[in-house]
């Protein structure tokens, strides 16, 4: 069993690895920039370290010093959480340089994973779908014909390219040549390069992805799957497990193929492999996230598993015994992150203060936060504040529990998406389940806040103004004749 | 004199217009009736608005008011009245601007009788909105800006001259 582990990061999943290192009796390291001083994830770890840097980011990022601060604290290991060095190879070998536990997979791994063309690559090796596509290798005519063989509607943009330039979708074969010829005169012109790609275009996308753990040598197993459609600005929001409308049939085989992956690379530790699910059923590997995600309370939930404790005690040099028959999943979980961000002008990031802060409590409900009053929002790192998980018995349950915690959860001083997530769980389709990754984008004008109307408003400019001191002192302090005269004396 | 209070980029004036037996409050053309029931431990206030119920929690900070009303999360930017008429010139028949900025609103018209604290215009300045109230009770003499002008720290906004008697 490790002894001291530190935290190469902050914030909720700073303290939500905390939380688990105190139940397993293991020392924290938290290591924090002077930006986070007195954060909650500082004051609850064990130990403490200040790290320096110009940006405050930086210094979460920064390998010489991170292995200085776990030496200094005799940490045995350090666990990266997700973001910043989470899926850096070469900060996983140089921890495991250094003689300390890497908690999480091996650098190799991280490498092969980490790299999009490699790892499907890899995928195909081993059997995995992936989309299918074709690369222009000579002339338009044979890229034509190979585009066609993957069948409609096809996606083709540049092969050198990115943001949208030359990109276009081909729902016929007879509109084909002339697009792909159009694509790649613009392929010239942007990037100098006129070679085109396609790849089968999926509409209305599902985003699947199965939590898989292993032991190194091979024994891999999965904790189900997570739906995690509900995106702004490709960005998940919402996840849940089970996902919906999701044939068990299906399910199975998207489970079993994200072991297959794993297992091949004899993944070792918890990691996630993604998938892109068509409506008509077939499914595509997207990447391997070789870290813990910010999404894996709700796979918690429905598995009663700790996956931070399984994290510590295989890095520790426990044997992994779990079998897959041992794994079940039962009842109903959403995660909602709670973000600092302005819905209403295009999710737009938003800074400000923590002056309130009451946290939902409840049957089924978990909040996972590294909030309290006071605390400064800044832009200086990520605009997720916390993550709000509510369990049920089933999807309605849970949904309606969701719906009740948001309500209930009180956040003032900057602004927030808390009031949209609470209009996505009232949402006819969103309670039906019928999602995908462009969801927010299709139903953005129910999803937009009602206007008040006239009463509604007073209520709101009433209850604002009994805030103020001033005005409470004219409303009661002030005896009937002189009050009226109002504070303007001459 | 009333209080000026911004949501969503508008505008609207509170007025007490009675205390007893029960606080009413004018905003814009309305009158509400406004009770509050005491807090309860977690922070959260009752108030009852024309008999209906609604749960408050609240939080000032500076010229901004947080609000969580029953389901639904505001910010609330509010200035002093005092401060806005102290701002505005001290001669008190000229509202001058304290920071370069540009009007965004004007509620203000010529020859029109204000009372002191009434709003004269919605002015934005450091990306902030502030409104620029009525220094004491007169006539508008002079509009000196409309709409959309922008005009530098000190620029005379609006000249006032007294009451006839």
């Amino acid at each position: 069993m490790l002894k001291n582990v530190l935290i190469a990061n902050r914030g909720e999943i700073a303290c939500r690895i905390i939380r688990t290192l105190r139940r397993l009796g293991i020392a924290s390291t938290a290591v924090y920039h002077f930006a986070d001083r007195g954060a909650p994830h500082v004051t609850a770890a064990d130990h403490a370290i200040e790290l320096t840097a110009d940006v405050p980011t930086a210094a979460y990022l920064d390998v010489a010093q991170l292995l200085a601060a776990a030496q200094a604290a005799g940490a045995d290991a350090i666990h990266p959480g997700y973001g910043f060095l989470a899926e850096n190879a070469g900060f996983a070998a140089a921890v495991e340089a250094a003689g300390l536990v890497f908690i999480g997979p091996q650098p190799e791994v991280i490498r092969l994973m980490g790299d999009k063309i490699i790892s499907r690559e890899f995928a195909v090796s081993q059997g995995v779908p992936v989309a299918p596509s074709c690369k222009q290798e000579g002339a338009l005519e044979d890229f034509v014909a190979g585009a066609t063989a993957i069948g409609f509607p096809l996606l083709i943009k540049a092969a050198a390219g990115g943001g949208g330039k030359g990109m276009s979708i081909v729902r016929s074969a007879e509109e084909l040549p002339a697009k792909a010829a159009t694509a790649s005169s613009e392929a010239l012109r942007y990037f100098a390069d006129g070679r085109v790609y396609a790849e089968r275009y999926v509409e209305r996308p599902r985003h699947i992805e199965v939590q898989v753990f292993g032991d190194g040598q091979g024994h891999v197993v999965h904790l189900f799957e997570r739906e995690c459609s509900v995106q702004r600005r490709f960005q998940k929001i919402i996840e849940e497990s089970p996902a919906p409308n999701l044939p068990v049939a299906l399910r199975d085989r998207i489970c079993a193929s994200a072991v297959q992956l794993a297992a091949a690379a004899k993944y070792r530790n918890a990691g996630t492999v993604e998938f892109i699910l068509a409506p008509d059923g077939e499914f595509y590997f997207l990447e391997m996230n070789t870290r813990l995600q910010v999404e894996h309370p709700v796979t918690e939930c429905v598995t009663g598993l700790d996956l931070v404790e399984l994290q510590v005690r295989v890095a520790g040099g426990e044997a992994f015994t779990l079998q897959q028959a041992d794994i079940t999943q039962t009842g109903h979980a959403f995660e909602c992150r709670v973000c600092a961000e302005q819905p209403e002008h295009d999710f737009r990031p938003a800074t400000g203060r923590v002056m309130t802060l009451r946290e939902p409590v409840g049957e089924g409900l978990r909040f996972d936060g590294g909030l309290r009053e006071g605390l400064a929002v800044t832009a200086a790192f990520d605009s997720m504040l916390a993550k709000l998980i509510a369990y049920g018995e089933n999807r309605a349950e849970s949904a309606a529990r969701m719906r009740d915690a948001l309500n209930e959860l009180v956040l003032l001083g900057v602004d927030h998406n808390v009031d949209y997530l609470g209009r996505i769980f009232t949402h006819p389709a969103f309670l039906a389940g019928e999602l995908h990754t462009g969801f927010v984008v299709e139903h953005a004008p129910a999803l937009t806040a009602a206007p008040l109307h006239t009463d509604e408003r007073a209520a709101v400019l009433i209850a604002a103004i009994l805030g103020t001191d001033e005005f409470r002192r004219l409303a009661y302090d002030c005896p009937e004749p002189h009050a009226s005269i109002g504070h303007w004396r001459n | 004199m009333p209080s000026t209070l911004t949501l969503d980029g508008d505008t609207s004036t509170l007025d007490i217009i009675g205390r007893r037996p029960q606080l009413q409050v004018r905003v814009g053309d309305a009158t509400y009736t406004v009770e509050e029931l005491p807090a309860s431990d977690d922070g959260a206030s009752t108030l009852l608005i024309n008999g209906q119920p609604y749960t408050v929690w609240r939080t000032r900070e500076g010229d901004r008011i947080h609000l969580k009303l029953d389901e639904r999360t505001f910010s609330v930017g509010y200035q002093e009245a005092v401060v806005a008429a102290a701002q505005s010139g001290n001669a008190g028949n000229e509202v001058r601007a304290e920071m370069p900025g540009m009007v965004v609103d004007v509620m203000a018209t010529a020859n029109a009788e204000v009372a002191a604290g009434d709003p004269l215009l919605v002015i934005e300045s450091m990306k902030m909105q502030i409104t620029i109230a009525a220094p004491r009770a007169g006539v508008i003499e002079t509009l000196h800006v409309e709409r959309n002008s922008s005009f530098q720290k000190g620029a005379l906004l609006v000249s006032l001259h007294a009451l006839a008697e």
